[in-house]
């Protein structure tokens, strides 16, 4: 069977039209999976790191999450805004917070060195004795986003500082 | 000649329409949920999850519970799944943070799609739950089991902010009553 010049032009383009059409189709719907897959990711560390309420909408481009903050999120916030009356330097995002915008909010912890600075400056400032090493910044975060003491003592640093209200006595 | 190759061309493209169909349709009947409930998690970035339930609303539609978040699993999830041509597939998903602590019983309420959900965990040791609304009206709960135990209740008439649950242990005492109240107005 013989297929003239014209047809074999012809049939070229229309595979070439397909496979770009194709190649585009695919190249796009990979780009949107990795931007889903990261907004998704970014979602679900922020609703579990500010105990927060969500509702997934859509998990398909474009991603659709609503967050709302829970009883336990006011608890984190409290915290968080306690330290920072004391220690200014760390940003208490008032109104991110009040905007709900929590990834925005939760760019003040991104300063490794300033969150070392201001658990520098409780331990500095505590009137108690201690022994060791003092807290790193994962003690500060682990106090404001878990209420979690251990293994320092973290617990006896806040108390004396007055942000956390005295043990009970049992 | 043309005409003999239009023609194979076309059976040929009317019989691989055909056989993906079929396949399709197969693969859909065949789809076992419980991989596509964690394939859903998978891309939901939920890592670690426990499912307590998948209650079937009928043949198409499902409510998967589930709490995620390891290793406190306090996030407690509802996720509605429907079934399409694509296989079971997500339709919403609602998480709400609560924290067990000491608590007998704790519940909130959710509206997925068309359905009022209320759900919450509760202690180990209940093996029954009765719930009595204001106006008298009783319900009995599904209760599942998984890292913790969580009752839940697919509301199909009015819901109500207040109720009375009596927990019962395994030989039918009463272990406690607890009133719960729900904010209808949530999420805002």
């Amino acid at each position: 069977m013989r297929v003239s010049l014209k047809y074999k032009v012809l049939i070229i383009l229309v595979l070439s039209v397909i496979i770009g059409v194709a190649l585009y189709y695919y190249g796009t719907k990979a780009r949107q999976e990795q931007a889903t897959g990261e907004a998704l990711k970014d979602y679900s560390y922020i609703a579990r790191e500010y105990a927060l309420d969500a509702i997934y909408k859509s998990k398909e481009f474009p991603v659709e999450v609503e967050l709302y903050p829970s009883a336990y999120t006011e608890a984190i916030l409290e915290r968080w805004k306690a330290i920072s009356e004391r220690y200014p330097e760390l940003d208490y995002p008032e109104s991110a917070i009040e905007a709900r915008d929590w990834i925005e909010v939760h760019k003040a912890f991104e300063d490794t060195d300033l969150l070392k600075d201001v658990i520098r400056k409780m331990y500095k400032d505590a009137t108690i004795a201690y022994e060791g090493l003092g807290g790193s910044y994962i003690t500060l975060l682990d106090y404001i986003f878990y209420k979690k003491y251990e293994p320092s003592n973290m617990e006896d640093i806040v108390i004396d500082l007055g942000i956390e209200p005295p043990r009970e006595e049992e | 000649m043309k005409k003999r190759i239009t023609v194979i061309i076309v059976t040929v493209i009317a019989l691989l329409t055909i056989v993906s169909y079929l396949m399709f349709q197969w693969l859909n009947d065949n789809q076992d949920i419980e991989e596509a409930i964690e394939q859903e998690f998978r891309t939901l970035r939920q890592y670690v999850e426990d499912v307590y339930a998948i209650e079937y609303l009928d043949d198409d539609r499902a409510l998967v519970f589930y709490s995620w978040d390891f290793p406190v699993f306090y996030n407690f999830g509802v996720m509605e799944l429907e079934k399409t041509w694509r296989g079971w597939q997500f339709v919403e998903s609602i998480s709400n943070r609560i924290e067990v602590e000491n608590a007998w019983v704790k519940g909130v309420y959710a509206e997925i799609t068309d359905y009022v959900i209320l759900r919450g965990p509760m202690w180990a040791g209940i093996d029954e739950i009765e719930i009595i609304t204001d106006d008298g009206r009783e319900y009995r709960p599904e209760i599942g089991r998984a890292e913790w135990q969580m009752w839940y209740l697919i509301l199909e008439d009015e819901p109500f902010e207040e109720a009375t649950f009596i927990l019962y242990d395994s030989d039918g005492e009463v272990l406690r009553e607890e009133v719960l109240q729900f904010d209808l107005n949530w999420p805002e």
